[in-house]
């Protein structure tokens, strides 16, 4: 890997680092306002059933092996950076067209599902 | 409309789970028969399966014991991948409960409801998914047939027709010529002939510099024709002549024997010449009564076709609506159907359909384009919802990222259908 992949794949990458036990809604709420967003969708709950059924789009390109080849490993990730992420990807303030279309459909619900199903997949 | 998808799921499970309770009595664990193992055949077979946990018995009858992907098969072309790195088995699929039979899938009875193989006998089913590609049209460029395949290459379908192409690539005389006949609507992978345009020029600009490149084209524009001519101009000055339908590109003629091609009149001697035919459903589709012309008319809720609800068609060779034929659209595709099939033989949930595709081609070193959408199932087809392409002036890290993203894909969507 060259340092231009790992830098796209940093790029790519949520703040996981930062992800914390914390889900309290004081925090989500605090989540939302640095990142801008709205902190309902944030604060909602998936369901992993149809996270399950939803992440057939994702998987096209996102190993559920968490492998990475060039594009970002999604499995285990804090749900709610996931929510974040997809969050701004609809919003366009995070670059990507693929993610910015694939997110632009998603409702709240589908986002929050997704983040779900994605967090408890076992590699 | 909008649904309330609890709602829609409550219905829509109560419906199939009520239809489909007397099958499952009636037949014990219901079949589901693949026929094909690309993008779309192997995704659903391997869908069903992951899904239904033993509840559905899934055999996949595919030919071939090593799968080449005809994506990125241009690569190899162009010297970035070796061929070995495009083969995959079908080892893991297997493991993963799917009963896989390699052999041709040489008829369908629909009364019957069974499948009759090369080797002798017949696979029986519940549901039938076909999924098996693409053929060529005959007589659709004067002078080519089958019979010609070695003299002039298609290379459309991944393998010993890729490794032959090559082969002669890598023979041709110094400033030799490369004819390239393009397809007409519509075919499969869109940008293909295009990516293999700048493949071909990638390598001879690397080793036969002098080299030219002929394309005679029918159509007056092709997919992602902006970024490839733009590229063209960056990467291969003087070198591609592209020659569109305005100027006769879809009147032409070969000669396989005389190694020439005539455009609009015009006879050129050529050392290469790859023939890329009008395509079609592969030729079970047809065998089974399925297909309307060329293609396979499909529901675009469940990828079900017109002709048969028992029957699927996937991929390249169905009629769906507004995606373009590609892997991607085939794995897509599939999806939808496996959840569909799945609810239908045990009731199990089916949520609506979703469809999404993104095309990726390589132009030169790290200079990457994609074209992608997404789609809906209408009443009357797949529908595009939305879509974006690759802008011309990029910068090179961006054609670089998208690049690296196509690598990524590669990797993911081959997991994806063979585990």
């Amino acid at each position: 890997m060259t340092w231009r992949t790992w830098a796209i794949a940093l790029a790519c990458a949520p703040v996981v680092a930062l992800a914390a036990d914390d889900h309290s809604e004081a925090k989500i709420i605090e989540i939302a306002n640095d990142y801008g967003l709205d902190p309902a969708p944030l604060l909602m709950t998936g369901d992993v059933e149809y996270g399950a059924y939803l992440s057939g789009e994702c998987t096209t390109c996102h190993q559920t092996s968490g492998s990475y080849d060039g594009i970002p490993a999604i499995i285990q990730w804090d749900e709610v950076y996931f929510k974040v992420a997809m969050h701004e990807y609809k919003q366009k303030t995070r670059e990507n067209p693929v993610m910015q279309l694939i997110a632009g459909r998603l409702g709240d619900e589908e986002i929050a599902s997704l983040a779900a199903y994605f967090a408890q997949i076992e590699n | 409309m909008t649904l309330d998808r609890r709602t829609f799921l409550g219905t829509a499970a109560a419906a199939s789970a009520a239809l489909s309770a007397p099958m499952v009595r009636a037949q014990g664990t219901p079949r589901v028969v693949v026929v094909g193992g690309g993008a779309g055949g192997a995704t659903a077979a391997r869908y069903i399966a992951k899904d239904s946990k033993g509840a559905i018995d899934v055999t996949l009858i595919e030919p071939t014991r090593t799968y080449y992907t005809c994506f990125f098969s241009n690569l190899y072309l162009g010297g970035f991948k070796e061929m070995n790195q495009l083969g995959h088995s079908y080892g893991a699929l297997a493991a993963g409960g799917v009963n896989v039979v390699h052999d041709w899938a040489v008829g369908v009875d629909r009364d019957a409801k069974t499948v009759a193989l090369a080797g002798g006998g017949s696979v029986p089913y519940d549901k039938l998914i076909l999924s098996p590609g693409i053929d060529f049209v005959d007589g659709a460029v004067a002078g080519w047939d089958m019979s010609a395949q070695n003299k002039m290459p298609h290379a459309y379908k991944a393998g010993s027709q890729t490794e032959l192409l090559k082969a002669q690539l890598q023979a041709m005389p110094e400033g030799g010529t490369f004819a390239l006949v393009a397809p007409p609507n519509p075919y499969r992978c869109p940008p293909g002939p295009y990516e293999r345009v700048s493949m071909v020029a990638h390598f001879l600009k690397q080793n036969n510099p002098t080299a030219k490149i002929l394309v005679a084209d029918p159509k007056p524009k092709f997919s992602k024709m902006a970024l490839f001519q733009e590229g063209w101009g960056t990467h291969y000055d003087g070198m591609i002549d592209w020659v569109g339908e305005d100027f006769g590109g879809g009147n032409v003629e070969v000669d396989p024997n005389a190694m020439t091609v005539s455009i609009d009149g015009e006879v050129t001697k050529v050392d290469v010449c790859n023939v890329i035919p009008a395509m079609k459903a592969g030729r079970i589709a047809e065998l089974a009564g399925v297909t309307d012309g060329n293609w396979a008319p499909v529901n675009a809720a469940d990828m079900s076709s017109k002709a048969d609800g028992d029957i699927h068609v996937l991929g390249d060779a169905s009629q769906q609506g507004d995606m373009p034929k590609s892997g991607f659209s085939a794995n897509s595709q599939a999806k939808v159907c496996a959840n569909a099939v799945r609810g239908a033989l045990t009731g199990s949930k089916v949520f609506p359909a979703k469809f999404s595709n993104t095309c990726w081609s390589l132009i030169s070193t790290n200079d990457g384009v994609k074209v992608g959408a997404t789609y809906e199932a209408t009443p009357e087809k797949i529908a595009k919802v939305d879509g974006f392409i690759s802008a011309t002036g990029e910068t090179a890290e961006v054609r670089e990222a998208t690049y690296i993203e196509s690598e990524g894909w590669y990797s993911g969507i081959t997991a994806d259908m063979l585990g």
